[in-house]
């Protein structure tokens, strides 16, 4: 598991699972460079190595996303990067979600980090107790990003919007975004450019109960 | 994102931090989890580990064999912090180079700005180099700019997320 996980990540995919047959015969090594990863795949001799290769290639597809096919051909540098252009920038945060994992808006993090923070003192009497490295990093981004005061307020604001296909993770993201305008909703979220007709209407009430709700400083 | 999840864990405690006493049992299982959770920083699914909300339930101990440690299963909650492509996020710019500009988001040290990706801004050479648009609109060193993620990638063997990101579209660019 971790070793294929590492696989999965330190390589692009095109390369990663090009790497076993490139190391074997060397003949492969060239063309696979010079073109893209799948194209060779199918190019190459059919021996069982490859074969062998392609089927954990597919298997270790079926919970990668786009994102890292996408990064993989940036990482590559051969390609031109206005190509991913072609594919929407869609949040797909809820099929990458782990289970038992929901998404949390930067106003509720903030409010839970800082809970925390405010025991700190306490905390830090006890040197068995040890902080990540990341709590203070991720407090300062949930109060950057924290244009609310009351995230239950927020929360209950935004649900409506559920029934109108707008999932969880897009509602957080618009909660983050503390958008002005439902254009603004529209050009930063493209999933939801979809279900523009349907959606602007009860979006521009949301905005303003939002509005209402902003912190005032 | 932040994000809100429930793991299932199993702390080692060593045989002479056993105690008979029930509570110093239970606080050497907390002080081992959030030692446990600090040191394993970050996972490619849960992103950074920032901290622990709550300790949902404390398993039944099993001892093992040679060493007498004992090792219980924890559930427990707690906030983790991980960039996902589409995300509208913002970061802090910390280096700019001819060809584009790193920021930090968070517990996200490694955020690449391709000029590519901001083909409006142009590179302003000299000391303090930037990159700056016909609107006079600024990325430069300590500026916050709001950003769409293009692609994320996770290093195992650091523990760290890097991101591309792009300022290609609207509401995209520098924050006041």
């Amino acid at each position: 598991m971790a070793e294929k996980g590492g696989k999965e990540f330190s390589l692009p995919k095109g390369k990663s699972s090009l790497k076993t047959p490139a190391s074997v015969k060397g003949k492969d090594d060239s063309s696979a460079k010079s073109k893209g990863g799948r194209k060779v795949q199918f190019d190459s001799e059919d021996s069982l190595e490859s074969k062998i290769n392609m089927s954990s290639k597919s298997d270790g597809k079926t919970d990668t996303p786009v994102a890292k096919g996408d990064w993989g051909k940036g990482g590559k540098g051969g390609k031109s990067p206005i190509r991913k252009e072609a594919s929407a920038l869609e949040l797909k945060i809820e099929q990458e979600l782990p289970k038992n994992a929901k998404c949390l808006m930067d106003c509720e993090a903030a409010a839970i980090l800082q809970g925390i923070q405010e025991q700190m003192v306490v905390l830090s009497e006890d040197p068995t107790i040890k902080i990540p490295t990341a709590f203070d990093r991720g407090l300062q981004y949930a109060k950057s990003g924290c244009h609310y005061t009351n995230p239950q307020s927020v929360r209950r604001v935004l649900e409506p919007l559920e029934k109108h296909g707008v999932s969880v993770s897009e509602m957080c993201v618009i909660a983050n975004l503390c958008p002005e305008s439902s254009d603004e909703v529209f050009a930063l979220i493209p999933s939801l450019k979809g279900k523009k007709d349907k959606l602007t209407n009860p979006l521009k009430d949301t905005l303003s109960e939002l509005a209402k709700l902003k912190q005032r400083t | 994102m932040f994000l809100k999840v429930q793991l299932s864990w199993n702390v080692i405690i060593p045989a002479e931090s056993l105690d008979t006493k029930g509570l110093m049992l239970q606080k050497s299982i907390i002080t081992r989890l959030l030692d446990d959770f600090s040191t394993k920083k970050a996972t490619k699914e849960n992103g950074y580990f920032l901290a622990v909300t709550t300790l949902d339930n404390i398993g039944e101990g099993r001892v093992r064999q040679h060493t007498g440690d004992v090792l219980f299963p924890v559930l427990f909650t707690c906030i983790t912090f991980r960039p996902y492509r589409g995300e509208i996020l913002e970061g802090v710019v910390h280096k700019i180079l001819k060809h584009g500009v790193f920021l930090r988001c968070g517990p996200v040290e490694n955020i690449y700005l391709s000029n590519q990706k901001m083909s409006d801004y142009k590179y302003v050479p000299g000391e303090n180099p930037i990159f700056m648009n016909d609107k006079l609109s600024k990325v430069e060193k300590g500026v916050a700019v709001r950003f769409s993620v293009i692609g994320t990638k996770y290093i195992e063997t650091e523990k760290e997320f890097q991101a591309v990101v792009s300022l290609e579209g609207d509401f995209l660019g520098p924050v006041s």
